[in-house]
C-alpha cells in the first residue's frame, strides 16, 4: 500500500498546544475544498475501489512474505476525518483503470499527506523521526503509524489515536517494543512506556508524551530546538509548573544550566523523567528520605564535578556526621536534610542575599526548627570536618579532642585489657588440674 | 555452707539495677544515632518514628541516671552506711602497690604468689566507681549542652557545641569499653567469681570470695563485734547473717512502698536459696 510521508510546518515548542487545533483547522479548509472541486468524482471512485477492498479476506504478500491485508472497512472510513474524501485523493498514483489492469507497481507509491496538511509535512521533517527515515533502513514514524490509515479520526474523538488518552499507547506500540527499543539505543531496562505508567504524570491523565517531546517536529535531545535538550527542559516543564520555574530559573542551578553547564541540574536530575512520582512516594528521588541519601550527593558528592567548581565534598561527609545527617540516616523525618535549610527549587548561593543560607538569613532558617534560635545560634560553622589540621578554631579544637580521647582510649582500655588477661592467665594456671 | 558476708544492700542493689537498665540503653540508643546503618541498630532505625523516640529514650535515661546519681549522692552523705562508702573508696598508695603486686603476680614475677590483702573497696573497684562518677559528670555536662542547644548557643559559639559532641561521643566509648572489659572481666570473666559475682542479686559475697578480694575487710568484720553491725535492717546478726524484716504483726498496717520491699525481698531470699540449696 502506499507509504505516507508526513506533512507539516515546523512550529516552536510555544505554539505545540495548539497544533491539534490547526491540524482541524487544516482538515476542515482541506474538506471544504476538496468538495468544492472534488465532489462531484467520488462516488463512483469510491465504490470502485471498495468493491474490491471491501473483502476482509483481500490481502497481498508483505516484503517479508506475511500476508498484509487489503481490507478497508467503510463503515470506519466514511466516520473518519476522511471519510468524505474520495480514495484517489490521497492515492493519488491509483488511477481507476491503472490499478485495476493489476498496476500493483502504482499502489506501491506513497500517499502524500503533505499534499494537503503542508505545514504539519514541514514540520514533521525537521523532526527526528523524518530524520530517521531519510537515513534509510530504521523503522521510524510515518504518519499514519501514529494517525491511522484509513481510521484517522481529529485528535479530540476519543477514537482517534492522537487523542490525549491514547497517545501515550500510540507511541508505546514502538516505543515499548523491547526489540525496537534495543535495535535503535534507546535503553536496556524498562521502557519509557513503562517508567511512564508509574508516574504521577501519568495519574495525572492530563500530561502524555506529546507534552514534553511533541509531536510532529519532536527532535532529538541533542537538538537545540528540541522541548526536551537540556536548557530548554526548566521551559518545557514550566509550560505547567510556571511558578517553579521562575523559582529554579533565578537559582544557582537555574542560572548555570541556562548558561547550558551539562553538570548543572535541570528539572530531570532530580525528579527523574518519564518515571516522575510524587514527592511522598519513596521512590521518588525527592522523597524527603532520599534527597539527602543519593539526589544532593549525586553531584554533591561526586569527585569530578566537585573539582570541576571547587565545591568541596566535605559538605556530605560533614552533613552525614553532624546530628542532623546521622539522625536523618537512621530514618528520622523530622531531622534537617539538605533542603531543608538550602531550599528546593531557589537554591541560592549563600553570597546571595536572597538566600536561605545568607549570613542574615541564617537566623530564620535555623529558626524554622529550633524556636527561639538567637543570632549567635546561626553564627559558626555548620559543615564542619574534625581536623587538627581544620581550618577553623572549633574543627582544630574537635580535631584535638578526638586525637586526645583516642590516645586516652587506646591506653586506658589497652592497659585494661592487658592487666585482665594476664590476670585470667594466671588464674586460670593455678587452677590447672595437676 | 560458708559463711555469707552482706555486700551490698537492696537499696544498693536496687541503685546498681538501675544504673545497669539506664546505662544499657542509654549506650545503644546513643550508638544507634552514631551508627545508624549497623545491624543492630535496625529494629531502632526500621520503626517508624524509630529515631525520634530514640532521641527520647536517651534523654529520659540521661534524666534517670542524672536522678540516679543525685540520690547516691544523698545516700552517700546523709547515710551512715553511705559515708562508709565515701571513705572507703578514697584512693590511696596502698591501692597502688596492691595494683603492681597484682601485676607481678599475675606476670610470675613474684614467686610464689604473694597474697594480697585489700580493704573494703580494692583498688579495682575504686578505679571503676570513681571512673564511674567522672563519667557521669562528663557525660551529664556536656549531654545537657547538646540536649539544650538553644540556650547554651544564646552564650557560646557554635563550635562549643562541636566540641561537646566530640566528647560525648569519645567518652561514650570509653565508658562503654570501661565496662565492658573492666567490669565484666571483674564480675563474671574473673576465674574466682565466674560464672558471676552474685552480690548484685543476692547482696552478698562468699567467706571465700572476701578473703580474695578484700582480705583486709575480712579480717575487721571478723573482729568486729557483732552488736556494730546492728542498725542495718539486712545485715544485723540474727539468723546466721541473713536477716530480714520482721514479717507484719497480723492486721498491722503496712505502706505499699514497705510491702513491695517485702517482696523483693522475698524473690530475693528465693534466688539465694536456690543458691545455697544447689
Amino acid at each position: 500500500m502506499g507509504v505516507l510521508v508526513f506533512p507539516g510546518s515546523r512550529e516552536s515548542t510555544g505554539v505545540r498546544k495548539k497544533r491539534s487545533g490547526m491540524m482541524v483547522k487544516g482538515v476542515f479548509v482541506f474538506l471544504l475544498l476538496m468538495v468544492i472541486f472534488i465532489c462531484p468524482a467520488r462516488g463512483e471512485d469510491n465504490e470502485a475501489c471498495l468493491g474490491c477492498h471491501q473483502d476482509e479476506g483481500l490481502s497481498k504478500p508483505g516484503v517479508r512474505g506475511q500476508k498484509v491485508s487489503l481490507f478497508v472497512s467503510q463503515a470506519e472510513y466514511s466516520q473518519s476525518a476522511h471519510g468524505k474524501l474520495s480514495c484517489s485523493d490521497c492515492h493519488t498514483h491509483i488511477r481507476d483503470d491503472a490499478h485495476a489492469a493489476g498496476g500493483t507497481q502504482a499502489a506501491r507509491d506513497r500517499v502524500n499527506c503533505g499534499g494537503c496538511h503542508e505545514k504539519v509535512a514541514q514540520a514533521y521533517r525537521q523532526s527526528l523521526h523524518a530524520k530517521a527515515i531519510t537515513k534509510g533502513g530504521e523503522r521510524a514514524a510515518h504518519c499514519y503509524d501514529c494517525h491511522g490509515k484509513h481510521a484517522i479520526y481529529a485528535a479530540k474523538d476519543s477514537k482517534s489515536m492522537v487523542n490525549p488518552t491514547n497517545i501515550a499507547r500510540t507511541c508505546n506500540r514502538c516505543h515499548s517494543d523491547k526489540q525496537l527499543v534495543k535495535e535503535h539505543a534507546l535503553g536496556m531496562g524498562p521502557t519509557p512506556g513503562d517508567l511512564f505508567k508509574g508516574s504521577i504524570h501519568a495519574m495525572t491523565g492530563e500530561v502524555t508524551c506529546s507534552s514534553c517531546h511533541g509531536s510532529h517536529d519532536l527532535r532529538s535531545q541533542i537538538d537545540p530546538k528540541s522541548s526536551i535538550f537540556r536548557s530548554n527542559i526548566p521551559h518545557t516543564c514550566g509550560e505547567c509548573h510556571p511558578e517553579i520555574m521562575k523559582q529554579f530559573e533565578e537559582s544557582i542551578h537555574g542560572v548555570l544550566a541556562a548558561r547550558g553547564r551539562s553538570d548543572s541540574p535541570t528539572c530531570t536530575t532530580c525528579h527523574g523523567i518519564h518515571g516522575i512520582k510524587a514527592k511522598v512516594d519513596p521512590e521518588s528521588p525527592v522523597n524527603e528520605r532520599r534527597i539527602a541519601l543519593t539526589t544532593c550527593p549525586q553531584c554533591h558528592a561526586a569527585e569530578r564535578i566537585s573539582k570541576e567548581y571547587g565545591i568541596t565534598r566535605t559538605q556530605v561527609k560533614s552533613y552525614y556526621d553532624s546530628f542532623h545527617g546521622l539522625s536523618y540516616r537512621g530514618g528520622d523525618t523530622f531531622s534537617a536534610n539538605c533542603a531543608s535549610c538550602h531550599g528546593v527549587h531557589d537554591i541560592r548561593s549563600s553570597s546571595d542575599p536572597k538566600s536561605m543560607t545568607h549570613v542574615d538569613n541564617l537566623q530564620k532558617t535555623c529558626g524554622a526548627c529550633h524556636p527561639g534560635a538567637s543570632a549567635n545560634f546561626a553564627r559558626g560553622k555548620i559543615h564542619t570536618v574534625a581536623s587538627i589540621k581544620g581550618e577553623q578554631l572549633g574543627e582544630k579544637i574537635v580535631g584535638w579532642v578526638r586525637v586526645v580521647y583516642l590516645v586516652l582510649i587506646a591506653a586506658v582500655i589497652g592497659g585494661m585489657t592487658f592487666f585482665n588477661f594476664t590476670d585470667w592467665l594466671r588464674k586460670t594456671i593455678e587452677r590447672k588440674p595437676s | 555452707m560458708s559463711k555469707k558476708y552482706l555486700r551490698m544492700t537492696l537499696n544498693e542493689r536496687i541503685q546498681h539495677v538501675n544504673l545497669f537498665i539506664n546505662f544499657t540503653i542509654l549506650v545503644i540508643t546513643g550508638f544507634a544515632l552514631k551508627y545508624p546503618e549497623a545491624f543492630w541498630a535496625s529494629p531502632i532505625t526500621d520503626v517508624p518514628m524509630g529515631m525520634t523516640f530514640r532521641g527520647l529514650l536517651h534523654r529520659l535515661s540521661g534524666v534517670a541516671i542524672l536522678t540516679l546519681g543525685g540520690y547516691h549522692l544523698f545516700y552517700l552523705v546523709f547515710t551512715e552506711r553511705g559515708r562508709g562508702i565515701l571513705w572507703g573508696m578514697i584512693p590511696t598508695l596502698k591501692d597502688g602497690s596492691d595494683l603492681w603486686e597484682t601485676l607481678k603476680n599475675n606476670l610470675f614475677l613474684n614467686r610464689p604468689a604473694k597474697e594480697i590483702k585489700m580493704g573494703r573497696f580494692n583498688f579495682r573497684e575504686k578505679f571503676e566507681y570513681l571512673g564511674l562518677i567522672w563519667g557521669t559528670i562528663v557525660m551529664t555536662v556536656t549531654g545537657l549542652i547538646l540536649w539544650f542547644k538553644t540556650e547554651w548557643l544564646q552564650f557560646f559559639p557554635m563550635w562549643t557545641f562541636d566540641v561537646a559532641r566530640a566528647i560525648h561521643f569519645y567518652e561514650a566509648i570509653l565508658a562503654t569499653l570501661t565496662i565492658i572489659v573492666w567490669h565484666f572481666y571483674s564480675v563474671v570473666f574473673n576465674p574466682d567469681v565466674y560464672p558471676m559475682n552474685w552480690a548484685w542479686i543476692t547482696g552478698q559475697m562468699t567467706e571465700h570470695e572476701m578473703r580474695l578480694e578484700h582480705g583486709i575487710e575480712l579480717e575487721r568484720l571478723k573482729a568486729q563485734p557483732k552488736g556494730d553491725l546492728t542498725g542495718f535492717g539486712e545485715a544485723a546478726a540474727a539468723g546466721g547473717g541473713r536477716v530480714y524484716p520482721p514479717h507484719p504483726v497480723e492486721g498491722e498496717q503496712v505502706s505499699p512502698i514497705r510491702r513491695l520491699y517485702g517482696t523483693i525481698q522475698g524473690l530475693n531470699r528465693g534466688i539465694k536459696d536456690w543458691k545455697g540449696g544447689a
